[in-house]
């Protein structure tokens, strides 16, 4: 097995193989991991209803096996939950890899011991909005949902009576529905960042539907496949040269839609920058959640962004958030994180985006794609003469 | 590495924010955002964000002591006679809320939750009183009445005010400080609300209920309800206070102000006190401390660390709210339980009651019963019968003093936590008339004592100085002072 390699992998284990989003390999190969000593935790989603479930850090292979399946409206990062030191593998979308990786930069994962197993991803949804799509545009009671998919651009829900209710989610989005802002804008479909990617795309012919597509990145991606073969876990076929082109065309008109979805959201501001940031942050309540979720963040309690702003302050806008602005400009992924959990409602990852982008587009650098950091980074300051 | 996560609610206000709490082994914890919540989208205030640093567990004590919690509760049956007086505001479940009631009905007394509105007003007012409108309506309405400062007072309301806004609602806010996002900020007088205010059915009018509430401004409130069909909403600073107040429906009830007094003539020797730090919620801090003082006997039941569990007698530690088994009703109406499974401070009161041990299960029924539903379902609120009432005579105090220290009462007032709370806010003529200057903190006198402490300036209503920090010289939610360098 090399790096570049590509295969269709499944779980041998029937349960687990219907019970996953594809084949459920990624469920056996985290699951293999931990029986066979490869790491010494997992980080998965434990499901507590159709639209909710909670990350756990477990030793439990049960457990991880009980969280097989794809979750749309679990619009949560993972990386948050990594604990430096700790032979560790977790699920990744590619803002969960990315984060991952920017927070190995800042020392505070060991990227030695923690094995990404990416999984694609066009994009996740508020489990909010999806109820409330549900009601208005699908007319369905939440309640009823037993099962959800995308396939073939349509966001599908199955109801408890079997049907399937499906609509195409490029109709949801005009209407406000579907995917979260920041994911219809996530350019990275596919997680080459991780240490294996995983999907559907690509899979074609009789395993449609029963595999999962694998490209592995890395020597631990070799490592944690090949573990879970060895432990009989999973079994695997080379992928061939259609499914690997079907993945490649889906994945750049993909690219294509967030390239859109960028113009469509991230238009220049018309008038005063000044006051489009003031006005857009004024309901601020000071609660802190969108540094405490933001998974590239890597500082702690004594951040310059809090240690530098107080309420009593006057200023028109708080230096919590200039300081977060500057400071995240090399760092923010547009993961979402930090509009999900406003109080206040405030569009915090398109006005975090709209700082990062243009200086991450001027140094050609994307956070999170792999170990390189900025280039600012790198200025040496004794050259330089300072 | 083990973590036990529970599926909970924010103790921090009656909006009652759905989250969870992942406890380490070792007793530590931490928030994570429950975005599946339909209260608040996952969405917490500061207070919520913060509360592993807001949030110390109670240690059980018997005169200062360090015991174990069974014999804490073998202290609590000797020391409770007859002639004890009860608190509960409202800051634990209704099972345990009712627990209490239980164990104070054999000893002839009545749990009081300390809302002196409620013992003020008419029975037929208190279900209008209690409950308010789902938050949706909010979002719904077209014209929204602020008597609260929303920023500071229950930041979860925000987005459904904005929201409002988005569809059409036009913001009035009628309070010390402006409010950004009111269209119109005002000073009325009450009298005049209803000329002023030109509300209909299509309003909804937001104010508080707090023990330190004057009466008759509810009243005021009431009326302009009546008068205009607008539909409305008291908040209540305590994560449980209406459920609190449905449990205890039907009992006499005593204001704090009214228990401090009795405490002081001597008709109160005993007084217990469940999840309700009395030192904590009344403003006059030094006045509630001699009165405890005076006590024979101060019994704390408690799920947290906190002021007058320093001073109690006997404290009887129970496990953190996230913790326990029981419901709780928001301000909403909305009843919402958690995954937690503690019944200590249940147990504790029936082995007092002799009760068995499926205590708990009883007082469960009897809630549901209470709600008139047969099980909680956090997506559809119980429904309320809110019987008309009538038309009342209401003479709200006005606050005729000069300068006034005005507190606001936030969360973190409530609970007696210095945060980034710790300045007053004051208008820019205030400044110049006592001739304050930037980077100088101002002195704050009352007849109490003094502070020296850092100010903002603020669009504050002309002669308020606004605290969202209880000071020590203060005497009531309003107090007299005067401002220096
Ligand atoms: C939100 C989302 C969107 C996706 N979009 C695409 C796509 O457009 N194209 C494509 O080819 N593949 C997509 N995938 C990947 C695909 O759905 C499968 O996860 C992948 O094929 C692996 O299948 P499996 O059966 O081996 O995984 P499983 O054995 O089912 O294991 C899935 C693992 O993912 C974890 N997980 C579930 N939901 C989430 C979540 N929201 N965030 C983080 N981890 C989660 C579970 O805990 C579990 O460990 C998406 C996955 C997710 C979670
Ligand atoms: S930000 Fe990108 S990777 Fe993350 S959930 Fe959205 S689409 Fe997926
Ligand atoms: S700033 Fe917001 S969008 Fe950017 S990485 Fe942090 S949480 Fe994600
Ligand atoms: S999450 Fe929203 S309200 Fe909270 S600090 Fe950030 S911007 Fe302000
Ligand atoms: S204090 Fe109130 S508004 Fe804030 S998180 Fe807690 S319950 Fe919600």
């Amino acid at each position: 097995m090399d790096i570049g390699d590509c295969y269709v992998g499944w779980a041998t284990d029937e349960d687990i193989r219907t019970r996953g989003a594809s084949g459920g390999l990624v469920t056996a190969m985290l699951a293999a991991a931990l029986e066979k000593g490869l790491v010494e935790a997992v980080v998965v989603l434990k499901k507590l209803g159709e639209f909710e479930a909670v990350p756990i850090v477990t030793s439990d292979p049960e457990e991880v096996k009980a969280a097989a399946g794809s979750m749309h409206s679990v619009p949560i990062v993972l990386s948050r939950y990594l604990e430096y030191g700790t032979k560790v593998a977790l699920p990744a979308k590619p803002c969960d890899a990315r984060s991952t990786i920017e927070q190995a930069k800042r020392g505070q994962v060991d990227i030695d011991t923690t094995y990404i197993v990416g999984l694609n991803c066009g994009g996740t949804m508020h489990p909010a909005m999806t109820r409330e799509m549900l009601e208005t545009v699908y007319k369905l009671d939440p309640e009823e949902i037993v099962g959800e998919e995308i396939d073939k651009g349509k966001l599908i829900f199955e109801t408890k009576d079997g049907e399937e209710h499906a609509i195409k989610i490029d109709e949801l989005e005009e209407d406000g529905y579907g995917r979260r802002e920041s994911c219809q804008y996530c350019a990275v479909n596919i997680p080459t960042m991780a240490d294996i990617a995983c999907g559907n795309w690509g899979v074609i012919g009789d395993l449609a539907g029963k595999g999962t597509f694998v490209e592995i990145n890395t020597e631990k991606g070799i490592a944690i496949l090949e573990n879970a073969i060895d432990a009989g876990a999973v079994e695997i076929t080379p992928a061939d040269e259609k499914g690997k082109a079907i993945r490649a065309k889906v994945d750049g008109a993909m690219m294509k839609v967030a390239a859109a979805a960028d113009k469509k959201y991230l238009s220049p501001i018309e008038g005063s920058h000044l006051d489009y940031y003031i006005n857009a942050l004024s309901d601020c309540i000071n609660c802190g959640a969108c540094k405490t979720v933001c998974p590239v963040c890597a500082c702690g309690e004594g951040a310059k962004c809090t240690e530098f702003s107080s309420s009593s302050d006057t200023y028109k806008m708080s230096l919590f958030h200039l300081v977060r602005f500057v400071h995240l400009m090399d760092s923010c992924i547009g993961c979402g994180q930090c509009t999900d959990v406003c109080p206040a409602d405030i569009p915090l990852t398109h006005i975090y985006q709209r700082f990062a982008r243009p200086i991450q587009d001027e140094f050609e650098y994307k956070p999170g794609m792999d170990m390189t950091t900025p280039p600012f980074f790198g200025v040496d300051l004794l050259e330089e003469g300072h | 590495m083990n973590e036990n996560i529970f599926t909970t609610v924010c103790p921090g206000c009656s909006i009652a924010c759905g989250m969870y709490v992942r406890e380490k082994d070792d007793g530590t914890f931490n928030i994570d955002w429950r975005k599946d919540a339909v209260v608040n989208a996952g969405k917490l205030c500061r207070f919520g964000v913060r509360l592993p640093a807001n949030l110390k567990a109670a240690v059980s004590k018997v005169d200062g002591n360090e015991v174990e919690l069974s014999d804490a509760v073998t202290a609590l049956g000797n020391a409770i006679g007859d002639g004890a007086a009860f608190v509960s505001v409202g800051n634990t479940t209704c099972e345990e809320h009712l627990a209490l009631m239980k164990l104070a009905e054999s000893k002839g007394a009545v749990v009081n939750t300390g809302m002196g509105a409620f013992s003020a007003i008419s029975a037929e007012c208190h279900s209008t009183m209690g409950v308010g409108v789902p938050l949706d309506a909010i979002e719904s309405a077209k014209k929204i009445v602020l008597f609260i400062d929303p920023y500071e007072q229950y930041p979860l309301l925000v987005r459904r005010i904005l929201a409002g806004k988005k569809n059409g609602a036009t913001v009035t806010a009628v309070g010390w400080k402006a409010v950004s996002l009111a269209d119109d900020n005002k000073t009325i007088d009450p009298a005049n609300y209803e000329s002023e205010l030109a509300l209909d059915s299509d309003s909804v009018i937001i104010a508080e209920i707090n023990p330190s509430t004057d009466p008759e401004r509810v009243m005021v409130l009431l009326n302009l309800a009546k008068a205009s069909g607008a539909a409305i909403m008291f908040m209540k600073p305590f994560v449980n206070a209406v459920g609190c107040d449905l449990a205890s429906k039907k009992t006499e009830q005593k204001s704090l102000d009214q228990i401090i007094a009795e405490i002081n003539d001597g008709s109160i020797k005993t007084l217990v006190c469940l999840d309700s730090d009395l030192i904590e919620i009344m403003p006059d801090e030094t006045a509630v401390r001699e009165a405890l003082g005076k006590l024979d006997n101060l019994i704390v039941i408690t799920s947290r660390a906190s002021a007058i569990a320093d001073v109690a007698n006997i404290v009887v530690a129970t496990e953190p709210f996230y913790k326990k088994a029981g419901t709780v009703v928001n301000a909403e109406g909305r009843a919402v339980v958690g995954s937690g499974e503690g019944t200590d401070g249940i147990d504790a009161i029936g082995v007092m009651l002799g009760q068995p041990a499926d205590l708990f299960a009883e007082l469960n029924s009897a809630v549901l019963a209470t709600l008139g539903i047969d099980a909680v379902d956090e997506r559809v609120i119980p429904v309320y019968e809110k019987p008309e009432y009538g038309v009342m005579d209401a003479n709200p105090t006005a606050e005729e003093v000069e300068t006034a220290l005005v507190y606001a009462g936030g969360p973190f007032f409530w609970n007696g936590i210095v945060d980034d709370n710790d300045f007053v806010e004051m208008n820019l003529d205030m400044l110049t008339a006592n001739s304050l200057l930037k980077g100088i903190p101002a002195k704050i006198v009352s007849d109490k004592g003094e502070v020296v402490i850092k100010y903002k300036v603020s669009d504050v209503a002309p002669g308020v100085v606004l605290s969202n920090m209880k000071l020590p010289m203060t005497t009531g939610m309003v107090t007299s002072v005067t401002v220096s360098r």
